[in-house]
């Protein structure tokens, strides 16, 4: 009977295995295949793209790099630190304001701005792109930064607010005694100790301001100004396509959020499990 | 004093809601607005048209093509990433696997929806190219010329190479979700479910998922919403081709406010897909009687 | 949960109509602050602001590609130096970016002063609003300057009143390139006839090789082939007609004729037409897959760069025996430069205009690009023989008939390119196709109105 029952869950071990495993081929595969055909020329890669290359081309990188990924690079970076940076106060502030204050019409601000998770961006789009040209900002970093930080703010806002929730009282309590005021509350208690969940929103919205795609192909238009995605298009030339250099573009441009995850995985993780919905 | 101390409050949470009001709100009562309008991209002109815009869209040809493919992008992607999602994440947190191996496969997992959807675009369109490309290279290195396609190129086919696309890249990020809403189950439930010979799926179903309701009902919406403001997956592979048989709202949209110099037409699909995705999360919020989120 | 959510919903409706200007406000400060912080850098901040007198002019193009985009930025910065007052921005995007991108920028503030425009409706429909500037003056005052331009290309940059708009950049034309080494090797020779031409196409399948390659991913290759085959079958006239959105019907049976043809080549092209792009395809005839190209001329650099060997040569689009059309038109267009009607220099555009696109800047750009503008006899100054019968092809043809994409209103043209798009996997009809496409015509007119 033990026997059996041993048996059994090491089969069960072993198809589990071969399982995962094979799903880890299915993400890892196309992606090397990529990585190979990268390294080609664009000859051979049309012509076997299963084949190892004659000469290995690591120059393909550094075309990529030099076709502006650098200047595309610096642009995500700025609109991203920008709009996160803005993104956790406003929604750490809103997340605090209305878990610490009973506010008249709490509920229904509270409700206001969960509501702006079901809207999509398309449908501003045009407005938006209208709004942004009368404000002078349509073509300026801005004109990104803005949007972003207003449509990230309702999710941000909805997972710390289940963390900050889960605070216990005791703590703010001791420091009022202690003569501070709710500012001061805010600053020293409640963000410290939320550092977790400050973690996981910054990478979750990370995330989706550094691949946003739509807002940036629309409000901008000058090449200097372009994020990564956007610049990633302009490989893709009319009557001419450089597709090798254009794989080593893609793969360069992918590797900054894939590395940063990998590194922070652990923290990343913990973050959300403590500020995961109900926490 | 005592005036001041009865503004705070409101300084924490005006800020934040100016700029959903501003930004997210604003933009989305204006997309009313225009959309019984006629107006273009470059011209000042507004010509007020009533509801003639929604006519248009409702008996444009490709609306039913437009609905179908946006459906079944849903469809899939609540089958596959939210339920299969879910699966895999039951499967990494039983303890037949060790730990080490378990995060290694869920970061490996989660990498996809780490990198950018034109990049993801791009890639694939490699990965479906006929001369060339990833799949009909392997068909034909294993001998099955006959089941070789054209993949985006197909009429039939197109929509789903989008779709599965989607799914490469996005089961990873629900299931790293679910692990996480699993994590805060206590882990002994999860145990008893995974081990226990008697029906280990229907405890699961019973115990943990129940526990889990609230981040799967967030992951469903997530999905559902994403499906209906499908774009950058479309724009970045067949543009809605071969002819229209890949078209979706986003893209519709898109192109009739920056292509056709049709705002008031973009507009009206705007409204329509603001209808869907309230819809739909009112009444996924509905079904799992969680009102109080 | 619902009733409150409705309230809610009807309290935020008020709350946003009061709070609306409020939040503009609000957001215009939070841009000062940031603003502050440096990030914003629009592209008018790096110009010097308005410093005395020099003039700022934008110019936007859709060449970001090597070596065009070098040696446009090159002369531009010889230009500044032979003009210290004139200083340029330069923006530039790819190619279908570029046409969504110059439709939102035209009618606003930031307009450029000088933009790449297509010729035809393209380039009409923002005559239709005035915004752009009417050259036709200046060039009567510079005789001397009209002179030196092809009429050919020059009248497709002129209305039917006879508004000049633009100055051709580059000259392309579409043509049949064919592997010489296969045709040798086959005993074929260069077709001049429908009939000659599916004759080889025959020929070289038997030998085992699909003889076209095409990649129609983007839907305008494919619209190509049905530009040309229209010129043939359908005449001037009746064309004419249909290709203005005010009147256009497409009700003559040699549109469908045309679609019929074009289905029969399909048949003849490599694997997965619809899944390629044209550059991907075209890599196929630089590799010897394939036997024949139908290719633009601005692609014989791409051609050369890919395969340095290749014996290749050109014929014309086949002619078909009987057919009502014209049969001596080319298909292709020239691609230029306009300059908008809000510019606040438009003598400093148009003078910069006449040196960029002039006979001088000419002679370099065919020499590093490979690509000829519309000044008159630049082969004289051609040193590559396949540079110069390309040169030929334009300089000869009595009139040219420009892209059939560009040709359409943007409606018709996406109907059409779908259609053609569905012709080309066999899902549709050629009868059923025109029928689709009639009704969007039909409805255009309104909307062109």
């Amino acid at each position: 009977m033990a026997d059996k029952y041993i048996i059994k869950t090491r089969i069960q071990k072993v198809l589990l295995h071969v399982f995962l495993l094979l799903l880890v081929c299915i993400i890892l595969f196309p992606v090397c295949w990529l990585v190979l055909n990268s390294l080609k020329t664009n000859q051979e890669m049309f012509l076997n793209s299963l084949a190892l290359p004659k000469k290995w081309m690591f120059v393909n990188y550094a075309t990529a790099w030099g076709k502006g990924l650098f200047f595309y690079f610096k642009n995500s970076v700025i609109v991203s630190a920008i709009s996160i940076f803005f993104i956790l106060l406003l929604s750490s502030m809103l997340a605090y304001g209305l878990t610490r204050f009973q506010l008249p019409g709490g509920t229904f601000v509270f409700f206001l701005i969960l509501g702006g998770m079901a809207l999509s961006e398309q449908v501003a789009l045009v407005p938006l792109y209208k709004i942004l040209q009368a404000l002078k900002l349509y073509n300026t970093r801005l004109a990104l930064i803005l949007p972003y930080i207003a449509f990230r703010i309702p999710f941000t806002m909805f997972l710390m607010r289940a963390y900050f929730i889960s605070i216990p009282k005791e703590l703010e309590e001791a420091a009022i005694v202690d003569g501070c005021n709710s500012f001061q509350r805010f600053t020293r208690i409640i963000l410290p100790i939320s550092k977790p969940v400050l973690a996981s929103c910054a990478i979750v919205n990370l995330n989706n301001v550094w691949n946003e795609f739509l807002f940036a192909n629309v409000f901008l238009e000058n090449k200097k100004l372009m994020t990564i995605p956007l610049g990633l298009m302009t490989f893709q030339g009319d009557l001419k396509s450089d597709y090798v250099v254009m794989l080593a573009g893609i793969l360069i441009a992918s590797l900054p959020m894939v590395l940063l995850f990998l590194c922070m995985s652990k923290q990343f993780v913990r973050g959300l499990t403590a500020g995961a919905v109900k926490g | 004093m005592k005036k001041k101390k009865n503004l705070a409050p409101y300084a924490y949470v005006i800020p934040g809601l100016l700029m959903v009001l501003g930004f997210v709100y604003i933009p989305i009562i204006v997309n009313l607005v225009y959309s019984f309008f006629r107006l273009s991209s470059y011209s000042a002109s507004m010509k007020f048209v009533g509801l003639d815009n929604f006519r248009r869209l409702f008996t444009n040809e490709t609306f039913p093509i437009m609905i179908r493919n946006n459906v079944y992008y849903c469809v899939i992607s609540l089958i596959c990433q939210v339920g299969f999602g879910t699966f895999l994440a039951f499967m990494l947190e039983s303890n037949l696997i060790g730990d080490r191996f378990k995060t290694v496969c869920r970061n490996i997992y989660f990498i996809p929806a780490l990198v950018s959807l034109t990049a993801v675009g791009m890639m694939f369109n490699f990965i479906y190219n006929p001369q060339m490309g990833l799949l009909n290279t392997m068909l034909k290195h294993f001998g099955f010329v006959s089941l070789q396609q054209t993949w985006l190129g197909d009429r039939n086919l197109a929509i789903f190479c989008i779709i599965a696309m989607s799914q490469w890249q996005f089961t990873g990020y629900i299931t790293l979700l679910m692990v996480v809403a699993f994590q805060n189950v206590s882990r002994d439930y999860i145990e008893a479910a995974v081990i226990d010979g008697a029906g280990p799926v229907r405890r699961a179903w019973n115990i943990v998922l129940p526990l889990a309701k609230e981040q799967l009902l967030v992951c469903s919406i997530i999905t559902v919403i994403g499906a209906f403001k499908l774009f950058t997956e479309v724009y970045s592979t067949t543009v809605g081709g071969p002819g229209n048989s890949s078209q979706v709202l986003g893209l519709f949209l898109y192109q009739n406010a920056f292509l056709h110099d049709d705002m008031g037409m973009a507009a009206a699909t705007g409204v329509l897909i603001f209808i869907i995705t309230v819809t739909a999360s009112i009444f996924q919020l509905k079904v799992s009687h969680s009102g109080e989120v | 949960m619902t009733r409150k959510f409705k309230k809610a919903l009807s309290l935020g409706m008020a709350a946003i109509m009061t709070l609306g200007l409020t939040a503009c406000g609000g957001s215009s400060d939070s841009t000062a602050t940031t603003a502050a912080g440096g990030a914003a850098t629009t592209a008018d901040a790096s110009a010097p602001a308005a410093s005395g007198d020099t003039k700022v002019i934008k110019l936007f193009h859709r060449f970001p590609d090597d070596p065009c985009n070098g040696f446009i930025e090159s002369k531009i910065a010889e230009y500044e130096s032979l003009h210290p007052e004139i200083k340029f921005e330069v923006t530039s995007a790819q190619n279908q970016p570029y046409k969504e991108k110059i439709k939102v920028v035209v009618g606003s503030d930031e307009c450029p002063d000088i933009f790449f425009s297509f010729c035809g409706e393209f380039s009409e429909r923002f005559i239709r609003e005035g915004l752009l500037l009417d050259l036709t003056p200046y060039m009567e005052a510079d005789q001397e300057w009209k002179d030196s331009l092809m009429e050919s290309q020059m009248k497709e940059y002129t209305t039917a009143d006879g508004m000049v708009y633009g100055i051709p950049f580059r000259l392309d034309a579409k043509e049949f390139f064919y592997n010489k080494d296969i045709f040798t090797k086959l005993g074929l020779e260069a077709p001049q006839t429908w009939d000659q031409f599916i004759e080889v196409l025959d020929k070289i399948k038997e030998s085992g090789m699909d003889p076209i390659a095409e990649g129609n991913q983007d839907k305008w290759p494919s619209a190509h082939y049905i530009g040309a085959l229209n010129e043939q079958l359908v005449t001037d006239e009746t064309r004419a007609a249909d290709y203005n959105p005010k009147s256009g019907e497409f009700t003559d049976p040699g549109y469908a004729e045309a679609l019929e043809k074009y289905q029969q080549l399909v048949s003849y092209m490599n694997i997965g037409v619809n899944g390629m792009t044209h550059d991907m395809a075209r890599l196929g005839f630089t590799q010897g897959q394939n036997a024949i190209l139908f290719g633009e001329l601005v692609e014989i650099t791409n051609i050369k760069q890919e395969n340095p060997d290749l014996n290749w040569g050109m014929f014309k689009f086949p002619e078909i025996e009987g057919a009502k059309g014209n049969m001596n038109l080319v298909s292709g267009a020239p691609e230029g430069f306009a300059v908008s009607s809000k510019t606040k220099y438009p003598d400093e555009c148009v003078e910069f205009l006449k040196w960029f696109l002039g006979a001088e800047t000419g002679a370099q750009q065919a020499e590093q690009v490979g690509w000829f503008n519309a000044s008159k006899g630049l082969d004289k100054t051609l040193t590559d023989e396949s540079l110069k019968s390309a040169y030929d092809v334009i300089a000869n043809a009595e009139k040219m008939d420009i892209w059939f994409d560009n040709a359409l209103y943007s409606t018709v043209c996406d109907e059409y390119l779908t259609q053609i798009s569905d012709i080309t996997n066999g899902d549709v009809t050629p009868t059923d196709a025109m029928a689709k496409i009639q009704k969007v015509a039909k409805e255009a007119q309104s909307l062109a109105q």
